[in-house]
């Protein structure tokens, strides 16, 4: 049976939906950009404010559905949950725009070592992974594909903690590359963090359990 | 429910009130099922379920009312403070007084006045004997919110004021007797919402003295005002926990899709 | 809408209303004319005299006497029997026993009034007493009101939202003290309507009578004796040939019915007075 409080919900999960296609888009046009060495900034402006735009209409929508329908239980869950991936979605975008103003500050990463470059480069395809299974699980409500979070998100920690050690040790890096890499690796680290909450909201929206993937 | 039936229930010393593998029957239709419940002292339970399931029944045996109904036949054991309000030597009379309750529809008697009614119970019952009446009946009006309104009127008949007023007049007279669980079943049905949101009020007070059940069609109510809430579905206790749970993050798919309306 | 259909159907209204009217008028008429005839002619007998004096000084006082003393007897035997009968039909009578028991009630309301007096006169009047008595006739009249007075009883009863029986035996009353405290009054106005029913029935009853009572001459002699009633005195002065004494039995049935209004007022007012309090 359809509810009246199921229309708001789809199209909540619309909404969301599109967040994600353009959060993960966001991050890839940013990441792609800094590792290339191109100036993106005024692009990754644009998507990221887009980004908060959406998050703060899903914020309204949820607090419009409070007001009206008194949700309980799983859309009572799936409404709290929705707010909060809105939020997450929108700080991808954000660490998204600060790593171009790194580039653009910095210059690009074309002038570093290449070890640098591989080891950012690598991470990012890391970090890029974890994005995508959290807006897929979202999409599909997928407590099995959310629960896989839990292995890059760990690889991600134990490379970031890695290349902190291997900067330290390697001296003949430039101050410049140091700092640029240091900052971005650590905006990887916090995108990663986002992309396991996504995935416990999603675990919490469809079982009520509080999981901790982390 | 399998598990239940598995490992004896043992009295829940902490418990108000209990039943342990409660069955009801009204001639061939059995109306509760194996229902294990307990309530503890000072709080408000809330009862929840489609109509027909059995709520109302089974607030009823907690005050052996249902008995009133013919053809009614009960298995199992409910327990006030660890006895068993069906054993042999024990006579309902007595367990009305001491689990008092409120209907669906306000039901002053109309041939009393606002004072009598309060006084009714003392007076039927003859319990109090000594005790100053005029007392109880300002008290009792006190804690059901309801003696500003008619402290001028004791003397105007129980069925002149308005239908809220009517039903808080009810718990008074319910209050009277000191009993120790309140039963209401459905006490805001018959009421407008601000009439309803002052019962609900009311209820939330008198679980500092008394311990409440309450059953209701109306799911916020519950959430409002409940501690514990428990779902009941064609005779059987589905789900029974904290009203934050219940409402949160509830255990059964059952009861899932009562409260968030999905019942087709 | 059709302006014609709007004008046959409002003439149906009308013409609906008329008619009902018009029937009121006819149940009524003969009523008022029987009173009205009553009344012109019962009046000027009323007098002092006439109204305490015996027979043999052209008055009616022993058969008023007599039928005071019938509707009290009546009513001491009949009221708390009737009632109670119908307490039980209503509140207990939920039952094989109950259901035998109304049939049989609603039987005995039926029973014509001669065939009761035959009954009072073979058993109490031939066989208990040895005599014609007062007592003969009061029993044979309770006959009469107790199945009308169950009946009544046990309707106005049922008519008590069951809530309020709710309401009292959860705050613990007995169901004894229930019905006897908060079902009855309740229901108080119905079942006194019930009781002055049956009483105006019986009042004016003669065939039970003529075979329990007989009739006297005298004012009341004992509840062994034979004893005057107003319904017998105006069978008995309708049957003589004198004018004068015709002329006292319209008096008398014109006493009869105020004797029978006045009691109906007076408990009417009692009752309201006792529950305005």
């Amino acid at each position: 049976m359809s509810r009246i409080i199921d229309r708001g919900l789809e199209e909540q999960a619309a909404l969301l939906a599109k967040m994600g296609e353009l959060t993960f888009e966001t991050l890839e046009t940013s990441i792609y950009g800094y590792l290339e060495g191109r100036n993106v900034k005024t692009q990754v402006r644009e998507m990221s404010d887009v980004l908060v735009a959406m998050a703060d209409k899903v914020e309204d929508q949820t607090f419009e559905l409070i007001a009206r329908f008194q949700p309980v239980a799983s859309d009572l869950r799936t409404i709290k949950s929705y707010m909060k991936i809105g939020n997450d979605f929108a700080r991808y975008g954000r660490y998204a725009l600060d790593i171009t103003s790194i580039a653009e500050q910095l210059g690009g990463l074309t002038q570093c070592e290449a070890w640098i470059q591989q080891y950012l480069s690598l991470m990012s395809q890391k970090v890029l992974f974890m994005v995508k299974v959290s807006v897929d699980s979202l999409r599909r409500h997928d407590v099995t594909l959310a629960k896989t979070i839990t292995a890059p998100e760990r690889e991600v920690d134990r490379m970031y903690l890695e290349f902190l050690n291997k900067l330290i040790s390697d001296a003949s890096a430039s101050s410049k590359c140091v700092a640029s890499g240091l900052l971005v690796t650590r905006y990887f680290e916090r995108i990663a963090d986002h992309a396991v909450y996504v995935c416990e909201s999603i675990i919490y929206v469809v079982t009520g359990e509080k999981a901790n993937l982390g | 429910m399998t598990e239940t039936q598995q490992k004896p229930i043992q009295p829940d010393p902490q418990a108000k009130m209990q039943s342990i593998n409660l069955d009801v029957w009204f001639g061939q239709k059995q109306v509760l099922k194996s229902i294990n419940l307990s309530v503890k002292p000072n709080t408000v339970t809330a009862i929840i379920g489609p109509s027909g399931c059995g709520k109302s029944t089974f607030i009823r045996t907690l005050n052996r009312m249902h008995e009133l109904v013919p053809n009614a036949k009960l298995n199992g054991q409910v327990l006030l403070d660890g006895e068993d309000i069906y054993a042999k030597n024990v006579d309902p009379v007595m367990i009305r007084r001491r689990v008092g309750m409120v209907f669906q529809k306000p039901n002053p008697f109309p041939t009393m006045s606002i004072y009598d009614n309060v006084a009714a119970g003392l007076k039927l019952t003859g319990a109090k004997k000594g005790e100053d009446l005029d007392d109880i009946v300002k008290k009792s009006l006190i804690q059901a919110s309801l003696w500003e309104e008619v402290k001028d009127d004791l003397k105007k008949p129980g069925t002149s004021i308005s239908g809220g007023q009517q039903q808080r007049l009810c718990i008074a007279r319910a209050v009277a007797l000191r009993p120790e669980v309140i039963l209401m079943d459905e006490p805001c049905s018959a009421l407008d919402p601000i009439a309803t949101a002052k019962i609900e009020k009311l209820v939330i007070e008198l679980k500092q003295n008394y311990t409440v059940i309450i059953v209701t069609h109306n799911m916020q109510q519950a959430s409002r005002v409940s501690d514990f809430t428990a779902f009941m579905y064609l005779g059987d206790l589905v789900e029974y926990g904290r009203t934050k749970d219940i409402f949160e993050s509830p255990k059964s798919k059952l009861t899932e899709q009562y409260i968030t309306g999905e019942f087709s | 809408m059709n302006l014609n259909s709007y004008g046959l159907r409002k003439f149906k209204n009308r013409f609906f209303f008329v008619a009902c009217a018009v029937c009121v008028v006819l149940a009524v008429a003969p009523l008022v004319s029987i009173l009205w005839e009553v009344i012109v002619r019962g009046a000027p007998q009323l007098s002092l005299n006439f109204l305490t004096a015996t027979n043999a000084k052209d008055g009616i006082g022993p058969a008023i006497q007599g039928t005071l003393i019938l509707i009290g007897l009546t009513s001491l035997i009949g009221v708390p029997i009737g009632i109670l009968s119908g307490v039980y039909l209503a509140e207990y009578g939920n039952n094989h026993f109950g259901s035998t028991m109304r049939i049989i009630n609603d039987a005995l309301t039926g029973v014509p009034s001669i065939v009761i007096g035959i009954t009072a006169y073979g058993v109490i009047v031939i066989g208990l007493i040895g005599s014609y008595s007062a007592i003969a006739g009061a029993i044979a009249l309770s006959f009469m009101i107790i199945p009308i007075i169950a009946r009544t009883t046990e309707e106005s009863l049922k008519l008590v939202p069951n809530n309020i029986r709710e309401a009292s035996l959860a705050l613990g009353a007995h169901k004894w003290k229930t019905t006897l405290r908060i079902v009855l009054p309740s229901a108080k106005s119905a079942v006194i309507t019930g009781v002055l029913l049956g009483v105006a029935r019986v009042a004016g009853e003669t065939a039970p009578l003529i075979m329990t009572i007989l009739g006297n001459r005298y004012f009341f002699q004992g509840l062994n004796e034979p004893m005057a009633a107003l319904p017998l005195e105006i069978w008995r002065d309708s049957l003589q040939a004198q004018q004068s004494i015709i002329a006292q039995g319209w008096g008398a049935a014109l006493v009869l019915i105020l004797l029978v209004l006045s009691i109906n007022i007076i408990v009417r007012v009692v009752s309201r007075g006792r529950l305005r309090k």
